[in-house]
């Protein structure tokens, strides 16, 4: 089950994000658990891989407003990154692959929490 | 709950994820009744149905279906919602400067700061917008949204200051006939009129700057750079008014070009709506302007009306007669007079009826004037009483004004028996026009003067509008024909086809016909062999003073 003690944990910024939910646990969770299941997460990662980097950043950008206002932060970070390389239609070296795996092991460790 | 709400403030929030919504309502909730949209769609449905209760909304400017910009400028340009303030959400800071230029009024950045900030933005703008409102309402008229007088007053002050060295034209635009826009079309088509005209008005300001208001009822007021196209102005403001066609608006502008910054804003507009006034009744010109004449005719006005109680007091007014000859007679006789006020003013002289009975007649002192020439002339028919041992009739000249006062009966009593005359020594005369203003009040009142005796002449007739039909059932006891039927009949190419016909009518109604101007020997001469039987004017004698007059009896 999350706890906000597991989010704090793994690196969340739990004082910030529940003073944004009004110190209702509850709340918080419940919207961190909305979160997980973002369709934006499958849109980034496909838009991206397929090259169409408008669509990518669209999702990217939507991500990065929810993951900050929930504190997420080690997820937030890779996707803030991403967000400004989008938005500039910036491929870094070696391509966008290393910053999607990022997101996908940070996404996949936030899913875990919930066990 | 549904009380509570009911006195909570109503607020937007346009947000399509669902976290970033559901903080923004779960920090807003507890103080305002909080609307939810998803799409820029919904959004725009929520803001046209709860237009009027909508004290925020908060915008996040990446929508679905459309970029919440459009919804700002959508919002700005729209004259229910553009008082709705906006706050933007937005997490670039390229967007909240775009969103400030387009509208908006402050913006939360993303990730939210903390509640308390959130919720005291909020506050501050519902409050800033709503004080603006309140300015607004007491600076605005609410038909037409223009300022009202008083505030135009204090921006044309600040228009002025901000506008230095600047020549600036005081405008009053008002509406002919209004009245009658009214009367024919309804108050509800009168009220899209001026609002028409509130429209064409600012958009003259808007290219070519300026600010404008509605002064009052349908006179609106104008202050911009000076221009010369008022002409062409009138046109397009006649042009808008009219709309739909459904009667054609006639604009009058009055124009105080370049005023005067010496003399204060409200008599720079006096001296504009005096303008707009001298063309009051002519349908050829729709733009009049201040200057030099006008001014001195003002001042003229001033001074005559300032003067006018001593004058009373004085006896400056004099009382002329001039003879009324019964022309079927052999030889001619003298029937009566007529009395007509001359002003002998200690310093500017005789001052002629024609300047100064239409000011009087303005402001009520026509009907104080009336009663002090009517004293004059009993008075005066007692004299001569006394001096030839009969009765010379005076008429005297009762305007609509005079019927208004619910004294007239009884002052005009009180002269016949206070002088000890008969009642038919004292004619009335009523214009023609006052009968067809206001008919079933004046015939009433006529009515009962004539049973106390009283006879009654028609004045000025053929220059009004009754209709045969009506003149039949008037109770009158001599026409009075007006004077451009002579002019009119005796000028070169003339005929008197009309003067027969009105002499026609005098003898079907079964009432002496009285012509008046009649200045030479032909025009008297023909009167008589028309069948007129009694006429008035130079041929005979001029308005004379009441010691000419014994003489000219003798």
């Amino acid at each position: 089950m999350l706890t906000v003690e597991k989010l704090k944990e793994w690196g969340a910024d739990t004082g910030e994000a529940m003073a944004r939910c009004l110190n209702n646990e509850g709340f918080y969770l419940m919207l961190v658990g909305k979160e997980m299941a973002d369709p934006n997460f499958e849109k980034l990662d496909t838009a991206v891989r397929s090259g169409d980097l408008e669509a990518g950043f669209e999702a990217a950008h939507s991500l990065k407003g929810v993951l900050m206002n929930l504190a997420l932060t080690p997820l937030s970070r890779s996707v803030v990154t991403i967000t400004e390389l989008l938005r500039n239609r910036q491929v870094p070296e070696g391509g966008f692959d290393a910053l999607l795996e990022e997101i996908a092991r940070r996404k996949k460790e936030l899913n875990g929490l919930n066990q | 709950m549904a009380d509570t709400d009911a006195r909570k403030r109503q607020v937007l929030i346009v947000e399509d994820e669902f976290v970033n919504r559901e903080i923004l309502k779960a920090i807003l909730s507890p103080e305002y009744e909080v609307f939810c949209a998803e799409t820029g769609t919904e959004a725009l449905r929520i803001l046209r149905e709860q237009a009027g209760r909508l004290s925020q909304v908060l915008l996040d400017l990446n929508l679905p279906d459309m970029n919440g910009l459009e919804i700002l400028r959508t919002i700005r340009s729209d004259l229910d919602l553009s008082r709705i303030p906006v706050i933007v959400l937005t997490s670039d800071t390229d967007s909240e400067v775009e969103s400030l230029n387009s509208g908006a009024g402050d913006f939360i950045p993303k990730p939210y700061p903390r509640p308390e900030i959130i919720l005291a933005r909020v506050r501050r703008s519902i409050e800033l917008n709503e004080n603006r409102d309140l300015i607004r309402g007491t600076e605005r008229d609410n038909l037409t949204g223009l300022y009202n007088r008083e505030y135009f007053f204090r921006y044309a002050e600040q228009y002025d200051a901000y506008h230095p060295g600047e020549a600036e034209d005081a405008v009053v635009v008002d509406v002919s006939h209004f009245r009658m826009i009214n009367e024919r079309f309804g108050w509800v088509y009168g009220d899209r009129v001026l609002q028409r005209i509130g429209t064409a008005l600012s958009a003259e300001v808007k290219d070519n700057g300026g600010i404008v208001c509605r002064r009052e009822a349908d006179t609106f007021q104008m202050y911009c750079p000076h221009r010369t196209d008022y002409e062409a102005m009138a046109e397009r403001i006649a042009e808008a008014a009219g709309g739909d066609g459904k009667g054609r608006v006639r604009i009058r502008i009055g124009v105080y070009p370049e005023a005067d910054r010496g003399i204060p804003m409200e008599r720079r507009f006096d001296r504009a709506k005096s303008a707009a006034d001298t063309i009051r009744s002519s349908f050829s010109e729709n733009v009049a302007k201040y200057d030099k004449d006008l001014l001195e005719k003002e001042i003229f006005a001033a001074r005559l009306m300032d003067d006018f109680h001593e004058a009373i007091e004085k006896h400056q007014f004099v009382v002329y007669f001039q003879p009324k000859v019964a022309i079927q007679e052999e030889p001619a006789r003298v029937c009566g007079a007529e009395a007509l006020v001359r002003w002998k003013h200690p310093e500017l002289g005789m001052v002629s009826p024609g300047v100064f009975v239409p000011l009087f007649e303005n402001n009520g002192l026509v009907r104080k004037l009336d009663n002090y020439v009517w004293r004059e002339a009993a008075a005066q028919i007692r004299r001569w009483k006394d001096e030839f041992g009969r009765a010379v009739p005076v008429s005297i000249n009762v305007s609509r004004v005079d019927m208004q006062d619910p004294e007239l009966e009884e002052t005009l009593r009180r002269l016949v028996e206070d002088n000890g005359l008969d009642f038919g020594d004292l004619h009335l005369e009523v214009t023609e026009s006052a009968y067809t203003q206001d008919s079933e009040m004046i015939i009433r009142v006529v009515e009962r003067l004539r049973e106390q005796g009283f006879k009654i002449e028609m004045d000025d007739f053929g220059s009004g509008y009754s209709s045969l039909n009506m003149i039949t059932q008037l109770p009158i006891d001599a026409l009075k024909l007006d004077m451009m039927f002579i002019r009119n009949a005796f000028r070169e190419n003339g005929n008197t086809g009309m003067l027969k016909v009105t002499l026609d009518i005098s003898r079907y109604l079964n009432v002496p016909m009285i012509a008046e101007g009649v200045e030479t020997e032909e025009q008297m001469l023909t009167m008589k062999e028309l069948g007129c039987d009694i006429v008035q004017g130079y041929y005979f004698a001029k308005p004379m003073p009441a010691e000419e007059f014994s003489k000219y009896l003798k």
